[in-house]
């Protein structure tokens, strides 16, 4: 079994705008050279491997071939899940150090490149058991993986370029959850000029509310309509004794009736008319 | 305005369409059933909810099953029907309780777990989210994507359904 190899096809069969492994790494990878370090291990990391070597910190088995470079895993001796290291993507990834040197994580992120892999390697491997949480970098551009001392090293992604499955399943979910409420903006009057996820499902909650009062409402004033007309059968409206099985009819003929002056009102029911015609004939 | 300003509305297949058919036919079912004798607010009231739920039904059943949320509606609304139809044995209704709180214990309770995995990116608007599973028929169960999408056929539909409902009174008060 080949880790490393497997992981390089995984790696660039889930993410083909990565660059290939063999841009980004030079170097031969040695998956059993030194098995106590995550070198080249393959670019195929995976979030459970991560958070599985918070687990076993001395426990380097076959799953850290697949941290990339940067991640050297540095003794995760505080064995600590990180969840937020997202892509692993070498050419994207930013190392940054997890302790106290949280103000690091800015530099980081600008200097991660990745012509600094062979000597994050170097530095990584040289550094692999130490642990000393000192949060400051000694000035080390071109490495940004070290801030040695460090007990584990996270990665993250730069910007808009997330490769973990996880994290790309995420974004993914976020698409498909921003398209949905332009969708749902465009039905709700507006909601166009509303900015803000949370604002925009305020006026939606409150949209589908006013709605329901009006169904509500409507629904009192037919019953008031059709309580006056069933008092007084000279009106023209549902006729009790033609309810039976042809509403069309009823219908028709109710339009009928109000051909005039349903004309003069103006064209507010013709939807109304075109369809009663219709259903009219259509039963006829 | 012309008289064929809608001539999509004339589509017998349209959900307009579907919706006013059923309503009138419903309406004129609920007409025949008794003739109103008196006014007291007790048998306004039951008119009323005799007709909002007609509307409603008449709207799922437009839409069939073909989304959760009126699947969910019929559901209720047939549930609630039994139960009242089985009042008078109270074993049956005792049954149709047990069913409906057993389901509404495993929706919230997919709720739950659905509500763990949403994530922290949505930590901004989980309230509304819940309000909006209330909202909705059938948005207990539902993660966050669906129910956006529910909620977008369910307005249209709220829509189309005040629309005619409107008109029809219109139609008939004058």
């Amino acid at each position: 079994m080949d880790p490393p190899l497997i992981n390089e096809l995984h790696f660039s069969a889930a993410n083909p705008s990565a660059y290939g492994l063999a841009e980004i790494w030079p170097f031969p990878i040695n998956p059993g050279s030194d098995p106590n370090v995550a070198t080249a291990g393959g670019l195929g990391f995976r979030m459970g491997n991560l958070g599985g070597f918070g687990d076993t910190s001395g426990h380097r088995d076959g799953s850290m071939e697949e941290s990339t470079v940067t991640e050297q895993s540095v003794g995760y001796g505080a064995g600590t899940k990180r969840k937020d290291l997202s892509s692993e993507d070498e050419s994207s990834k930013i190392v940054s150090t997890t302790t106290s040197a949280n103000e690091l994580n800015d530099s980081n992120g600008k200097r991660m490149k990745m012509l600094g892999t062979k000597n994050e390697n170097a530095g990584s491997k040289a550094k692999v058991e130490a642990n000393s949480a000192a949060g400051s970098k000694p000035g080390q551009n071109s490495k940004p993986a070290e801030p040695p001392k460090q007990d584990y090293i996270h990665v993250r992604a730069r910007r808009g370029q997330a490769t973990d499955s996880h994290s790309l399943a995420e974004k993914a979910r976020r698409e498909k959850i921003s398209e949905r409420m332009k969708i749902l903006q465009d039905l709700v009057p507006g909601c166009n000029k509303i900015i803000g996820k949370a604002l925009v499902l305020d006026e939606i909650i409150n949209y589908i509310q006013s709605l329901h009062r009006q169904v509500e409402f409507l629904s009192m004033k037919l019953e008031a309509v059709n309580s006056r007309m069933n008092m007084n059968p000279s009106i023209e409206g549902f006729h009790s004794k033609d309810l039976g099985s042809q509403p069309f009819d009823v219908a028709g003929m109710i339009f009928g009736s109000q051909t005039a002056r349903e004309y003069a009102q103006g064209s507010q029911p013709e939807w109304l008319q075109m369809h009663v015609i219709g259903t009219f004939k259509r039963a006829t | 305005m012309s008289p064929m300003n809608n001539p999509q509305d004339l589509n017998p297949s349209s959900l307009k369409s579907r919706f006013t058919t059923r309503f009138l036919r419903a309406l004129t079912k609920i007409n025949g059933q008794k003739p109103i004798s008196s006014s007291s607010p007790r048998e306004m009231f039951q008119r009323y909810r005799r007709i909002k739920v007609a509307a409603d039904k008449s709207m799922a059943w437009s839409v069939r099953s073909r989304r959760t949320w009126s699947r969910a509606m019929l559901w209720k609304l047939r549930s609630r029907y039994s139960c009242r139809q089985a009042s008078s044995s109270r074993r049956s209704s005792v049954r149709t309780s047990t069913i409906i709180k057993s389901r509404q214990a495993k929706t919230s309770h997919e709720k739950e777990n659905k509500n763990t995995t949403t994530g922290q990116d949505e930590v901004g608007f989980v309230v509304q989210a819940d309000k909006l599973r209330k909202l909705v028929p059938g948005g207990e169960a539902m993660d966050l994507c669906n129910l956006l999408g529910e909620t977008a056929h369910y307005i249209k539909c709220l829509t189309t359904q005040v629309q005619v409902m409107r008109k029809i009174a219109h139609f008939y008060s004058l």
